[in-house]
């Protein structure tokens, strides 16, 4: 299995267990202050990674642009979720309409970055995909 | 619960409901989202990246603290729900460090992000242990299309 593989699994079991923490705190305060706390952590743990990691800051700027633009866009995006299904969306729809976003990734990283998919990494993408849906489909 | 959105019977029929609105800009913020996380990969490691990535954030996190200090929360249990959500947030934030390794080592954007956009079938099959919930049998479909997408992409 390719390294990069690993490390994309583990960040799927990570992400996958904040799945469970997050509605364990939605149970309890709403999901706006869940948010807030959940930026707070982050910058909890960025300090963290401050102290021990030696950040060298001479970036090239289209480089430095895309790395805050991440912190935005994924913040913006759990925050649009939520008001998509405050909005009165039914969560199995809003979620699985929602999942589809990996395939606007797949259409920028092949027009934009040239990337190339094999046959069956087409399916594998293709495939994970559909799953997310499904998986996100009560019943 | 999230209710049914109720649309007055004078507004237009076409008029598109504003949670379909929401639900297509999460899609085009997350979308992008991989696009510039691969993007910044290729000039800076994991760790930079969760710092600059925090800084993006903070706006965010300025914008919904100065929001709620309108709204006070009196709901018993508070300290709790802030555990995990805190938790959450170093949960969310290792799991960065994760997905921004997985494309400095080589992972293509187009693949790794719906490979991490798997992260809900962890989700329910810790519900399944933990929290014993019961799954249909789309959600198990999709839990064997996930190993399939898994081997798919390993091979």
């Amino acid at each position: 299995m390719p390294i990069w593989l690993t490390f994309a699994i583990l960040a799927l079991v990570f992400w996958g267990i904040t799945g469970v923490t997050q509605k364990l705190a939605t149970n309890r305060i709403t999901s706006e202050r869940s948010f807030l706390w959940f930026c707070w952590a982050m910058v909890a743990l960025s300090a963290v990674v401050l102290l021990f990691h030696h950040a060298g800051w001479k970036l090239a700027t289209p480089v430095l642009i895309a790395a805050i633009a991440g912190g935005a866009l994924n913040g913006l995006g759990a925050w649009t979720s939520f008001r998509a299904l405050e909005s009165g969306g039914k969560a199995s729809i809003v979620i699985s309409l929602i999942s589809l976003y990996p395939l606007l990734t797949v259409v920028l990283a092949v027009t934009f970055l040239h990337e190339h998919l094999t046959l069956t990494q087409t399916a594998g993408a293709l495939t994970a995909i559909a799953a997310a849906i499904l998986i996100s489909l009560e019943g | 619960m999230p209710q049914p959105e109720i649309v007055p019977a004078d507004q237009p029929a076409s008029r598109r409901p504003l949670w379909l609105l929401w639900s297509i800009a999460t899609i085009l913020l997350w979308g992008v989202w991989g696009l510039v996380s691969k993007i910044a990969s290729d000039g800076v490691d994991a760790y930079t990246n969760q710092l600059l990535y925090t800084l993006g954030i903070l706006p965010l996190l300025l914008f919904v603290g100065l929001h709620l200090r309108k709204r006070p929360d009196s709901r018993p249990n508070q300290r709790r729900g802030i555990f995990w959500a805190f938790l959450t947030g170093i949960l969310g934030g290792v799991g960065n460090l994760a997905f921004f390794q997985a494309l400095v080592k080589g992972g293509a954007a187009s693949i790794v992000a719906p490979v991490t956009a798997l992260f809900p079938m962890v989700t329910v099959l810790l519900a399944l242990i933990f929290l014993r919930e019961r799954l249909g049998r789309r959600q198990w479909a999709g839990l064997a299309l996930a190993f399939v997408a898994i081997y798919l992409l390993s091979i």
